[in-house]
C-alpha cells in the first residue's frame, strides 16, 4: 500500500475492536498531559537525588584538598611519623604496613573465598542432608556480609592475637607463647672491648632470664661467628688483655647478662600477638563474604551451555571448573577481589582493635610477628590531634589513601573490560 | 581405546578400524548391527514421568532421527544416553540402556569414560571462549598425553572431518566466538569427534542456524555416519527425511513408531505418525 508521507498524520485513537471492554469511556486529554507531567517531575527528582550525592562527594574532596594540599609532598610519602616535629612527619611506614597487611589479606581471603564460591556454585550436592548443609552455609555467608567490621576485629583479637590463650599468654618484649621457628634466644653479655660491645651466649633454659658468666663457654659474635669465650678474672692478678681482638672475645668473670632474642623474617609463634599477620588475617575475615558473594555471582554468570559442553567431552567436575568455569568467571572474580581489597585497605576499626592505635613506627614490619601502622590508623591518630599541622597531614594522608583506592578501582574496571574482550 | 588410537593415526586407518561394516553397506541395511539397545526405559524429572516404558534399538553407523512434538521426551532420552542428565538433580531413570556391553545407567559406570565414547553436539553452538585450536584440543587434553605435533595432527584431522578446516586453517589461534554460527557448530562437531567417540548425540544441531549452514551440517552428518553411530533430535521433518537412515517418532513420552526413515515418512503404521509427518500437528 502506497502511503503519502505528506498526508496529515492521524493521531486520534484507533477504533476499538467491537466488544473491547475499555471502550465507551471518554479519553481525557487532561489526564494524559498530567501523566506526562508526573513522568517529567519524577525524572527531575531522580536527577536531583543523584546530583546530591555527587555534590556531597565533591564538597568532601574539595575540603580535604583545601586542607591537605600544602602537605602533599614527597616528605609525606618518605618520612615516618614524628611526635615532636609534625612539619617533617610522613606516612611511609603506614603505606608499607597497609601493603603488607593487604598482601596477607589477599593471600588468605582469595583462595578461601574463591574456593568456597566454587564449592557453593559448582558442587551443589544432591542428597538431602548435604543440601541442607549447603543452604545453611549459603545463608550464613549472606549474614556474615552484614556483620560490622569491628565485630570481626574482636573475633580477630581472640582468634589470632590471643588464640584463646591456648598457647600461653603473650608478654610484651619477652619470648612468649609457643615459638615455632625463625627465632634464636641468647644472653647478651658485655665484653672487655668496651663501648657497649657485647657477645651473645646461646640460651639453653628459656625460663632462666639472666646469666652469670663464671667459666669459659661457647659464644656467638654479632656477625654470627661461633667462638670460645675467654674469662678474665681480675682477682687472679692476671693483666687485662690489651689486644682489642682478644678483648672482644673475653668477658670479666662474674659478668651478668640479660635475655636477648634474634629473629629471622619468617619468625612465627603461636599465638600471633599484635602482629601484621594477625591484622591481615582479621581483615581477610572482613572481606571473605564479599569475595565469596562476588565470585559466586561471577560463576553463576557462566553460561550453563559451556559447562554442558565440557561435561559432554568427558571432563570431570574439577576439569570443568579449572578449564571452563573459572576462566570464564575470572573477570568477575578479579573485579570482586580488587573491590574487596579496596575495602580492606580502608578499614580502620578491626586494625585498631587488633593492633591498637600506636603509630610510633619508623619502618615496615621486620618479621611476621612485627607490629605495623596502616594508613587508616595513622589518619585516625593524626586527625584526633590538636595541632593544625597534624590536621593538615591527616587531610593529605586521606588524599593519598583515596588515590590508592581510586587506582585499585580503576584497575578493577580496566581488568573487567580487558578480560571481557579477550 | 581402539577408536582413540585410530584418531591419532591417519584417516584411512580410522575408517577401516572404526567401520568394519562400511565395506558392505547393502548388507548393513538389511541387518543393522545394534549399537545402543534401549529396553523398558522410564525417565522422570522429579515426579513427572517424561518417558514411559520405551524400547528402541539404535543401529551402528547409521543416523537415527528422533522426531516428535515438544515435550515428547526425545531430548530427555538423548541426554540419558551419555548421562548428561546427571547434572539435573531431579532427573531419574529406570530400565535398560546398553551401548554394546556397557550398562549406561549402572551406578558403577564411569561417566567420564562414557562421555568419551558418546560425544554430544548441542542445540546452540557452544564453543568455549578460547581459540579455535584450543576448542578442539580441549577434549584430547583431558584424556590423553599427546605431544605438540600429535595434538596438531589430531586437531587438523578433527577439523577436516568436520568440514571446517579450509575455513579456519589460517586462523587457528583466533577466538572461536568470531566464527559464524554454522562454522561454530561444525567446530563443536570437530571438538566432539576429537576425543574419539563411537556415538555422536546431536540435540537439534541446526535449529539455531541459517538454511545454508544447516545444509552444510546435514551433509556433514550424512558423511560422519560412515564412522559414527549418530542419534539426532530434530524438529524439522525435512531434515529427518534428508539425512537420517532411521526415524523414531515419539509422542507424550512414548515411542509411537520407529523404522527406516523412508517407511516412517511414506507409509507410517500409526495414524499419529502420519498426522505428524504431514504437519497436521506438533
Amino acid at each position: 500500500m502506497a502511503t503519502d508521507i505528506n498526508a496529515p498524520v492521524d493521531n486520534s485513537d484507533p477504533p476499538a475492536a467491537s466488544g473491547y471492554p475499555g471502550g465507551g469511556y471518554a479519553v481525557s486529554t487532561d489526564n494524559s498531559s498530567r501523566r506526562k507531567l508526573y513522568s517529567r517531575l519524577f525524572y527531575l527528582l531522580c536527577v536531583l537525588i543523584s546530583g546530591l550525592s555527587v555534590v556531597v562527594l565533591g564538597v568532601l574532596l574539595v575540603s580535604i584538598g583545601w586542607q591537605g594540599h600544602s602537605r602533599l609532598t614527597w616528605d609525606l610519602l618518605q618520612n615516618s611519623h614524628s611526635e615532636l616535629n609534625p612539619e617533617s612527619s610522613g606516612m611511609w611506614p603506614s603505606i608499607i604496613g597497609s601493603v603488607f597487611i593487604c598482601g596477607i589479606c589477599a593471600a588468605s581471603a582469595l583462595p578461601l573465598g574463591i574456593g568456597t564460591a566454587i564449592f557453593l556454585e559448582e558442587f551443589k550436592p544432591a542428597s538431602k542432608p548435604l543440601r541442607m548443609l549447603h543452604s545453611f552455609i549459603q545463608l550464613n555467608i549472606s549474614n556474615l556480609a552484614g556483620v560490622p567490621s569491628i565485630v570481626y576485629g574482636l573475633l580477630g583479637l581472640s582468634l589470632f592475637v590471643f588464640m584463646f590463650n591456648v598457647f600461653g599468654r603473650i608478654q610484651v618484649n619477652e619470648s612468649s607463647g609457643t615459638e615455632l621457628f625463625g627465632v634464636s634466644h641468647y644472653y647478651q653479655v658485655l665484653s672487655l672491648a668496651g663501648g657497649g660491645h657485647t657477645v651473645l651466649i646461646p640460651q639453653e633454659d628459656e625460663s632462666q632470664k639472666t646469666i652469670k658468666i663464671d667459666e669459659p663457654t661457647q659464644a656467638v659474635s654479632r656477625d654470627g661467628e661461633t667462638f670460645e669465650l675467654a674469662i678474665w678474672d681480675p682477682a687472679s692478678g692476671q693483666p687485662k688483655p690489651s689486644d682489642p681482638e682478644v678483648r672482644k672475645r673475653t668477658v670479666r668473670k662474674g659478668q651478668g647478662g640479660g635475655a636477648y632474642s634474634e629473629t629471622e623474617w619468617y619468625y612465627l609463634r603461636l599465638p600471633f600477638g599484635k602482629s601484621f599477620l594477625a591484622a591481615g588475617l582479621t581483615l581477610s575475615l572482613v572481606i571473605l563474604p564479599i569475595v565469596i558473594i562476588a565470585s559466586q555471582e561471577a560463576l553463576r554468570g557462566v553460561a550453563p551451555s559451556l559447562r554442558e559442553a565440557s561435561f559432554g567431552l568427558g571432563s570431570t567436575k574439577w576439569q570443568t571448573v579449572r578449564h571452563v568455569s573459572l576462566p570464564a568467571a575470572m573477570p568477575g572474580i578479579m573485579t570482586g577481589a580488587i573491590l574487596a581489597m579496596g575495602r580492606a585497605i580502608g578499614e580502620a576499626a578491626p586494625i585498631l582493635v587488633v593492633l591498637g592505635a600506636a603509630v610510633a613506627k619508623n619502618s615496615g614490619p621486620q618479621n611476621l610477628m612485627d607490629n605495623v601502622v596502616t594508613m587508616p590508623v595513622l589518619i585516625f591518630n593524626w586527625a584526633g590531634r590538636q595541632q593544625a599541622a597534624y590536621q593538615e597531614l591527616a587531610a593529605a594522608a586521606i588524599i593519598v589513601l583515596l588515590a590508592v583506592l581510586l587506582l585499585m578501582n580503576s584497575a578493577a574496571i580496566y581488568l573487567r573490560q580487558k578480560m571481557r574482550v579477550g | 581405546m581402539k577408536a582413540l588410537n585410530a584418531n591419532i593415526s591417519t584417516m584411512s586407518e580410522v575408517s577401516r578400524s572404526a567401520t568394519p561394516q562400511s565395506d558392505s553397506p547393502a548388507q548393513a541395511e538389511v541387518t543393522p548391527e545394534v549399537c545402543i539397545r534401549i529396553a523398558n526405559f522410564n525417565a522422570w524429572y522429579g515426579s513427572f514421568q517424561a518417558i514411559h516404558n520405551l524400547s528402541l534399538d539404535v543401529p551402528r553407523n547409521q543416523v537415527t532421527a528422533f522426531i516428535g512434538p515438544s515435550g515428547c521426551g526425545k531430548s530427555t532420552l538423548l541426554r540419558w544416553i551419555n548421562r548428561m542428565n546427571d547434572i539435573v538433580p531431579s532427573a531419574n531413570s529406570r530400565g535398560t540402556l546398553m551401548i554394546d556391553e556397557l550398562d549406561v545407567l549402572a551406578q558403577t559406570t564411569d561417566v567420564v569414560n562414557l562421555r568419551r565414547r558418546v560425544g554430544m553436539v548441542f542445540q546452540k553452538p557452544n564453543p568455549f571462549p578460547k581459540s579455535i585450536y584450543d576448542n578442539v584440543a580441549f577434549g584430547p587434553k583431558l584424556h590423553l598425553y599427546l605431544s605438540r605435533a600429535e595434538l596438531d595432527e589430531l586437531v587438523e584431522w578433527s577439523l577436516r572431518k568436520a568440514a571446517v578446516w579450509d575455513e579456519v586453517k589460517d586462523r587457528l589461534h583466533a577466538p572461536a566466538l568470531g566464527l559464524s554460527g554454522g562454522q561454530q557448530q561444525r567446530l563443536c562437531i570437530a571438538r566432539a569427534i576429537a576425543v574419539g567417540p563411537e556415538v555422536l548425540l546431536m540435540d537439534e544441531p541446526c535449529s539455531a542456524l541459517d538454511p545454508a549452514s544447516t545444509l552444510a551440517i546435514e551433509d556433514l552428518i550424512y558423511e560422519l555416519r560412515e564412522q559414527y553411530t549418530i542419534v539426532m533430535v530434530t524438529h524439522n521433518m525435512q531434515q529427518a527425511s534428508r539425512c537420517s537412515d532411521r526415524t523414531a517418532f515419539f509422542f507424550e513420552g512414548k515411542l509411537v513408531e520407529s523404522g527406516p526413515t523412508q517407511d516412517v515418512f511414506t507409509k507410517p503404521q500409526e495414524k499419529r505418525t502420519d498426522d505428524y509427518v504431514r504437519g497436521r500437528f506438533g
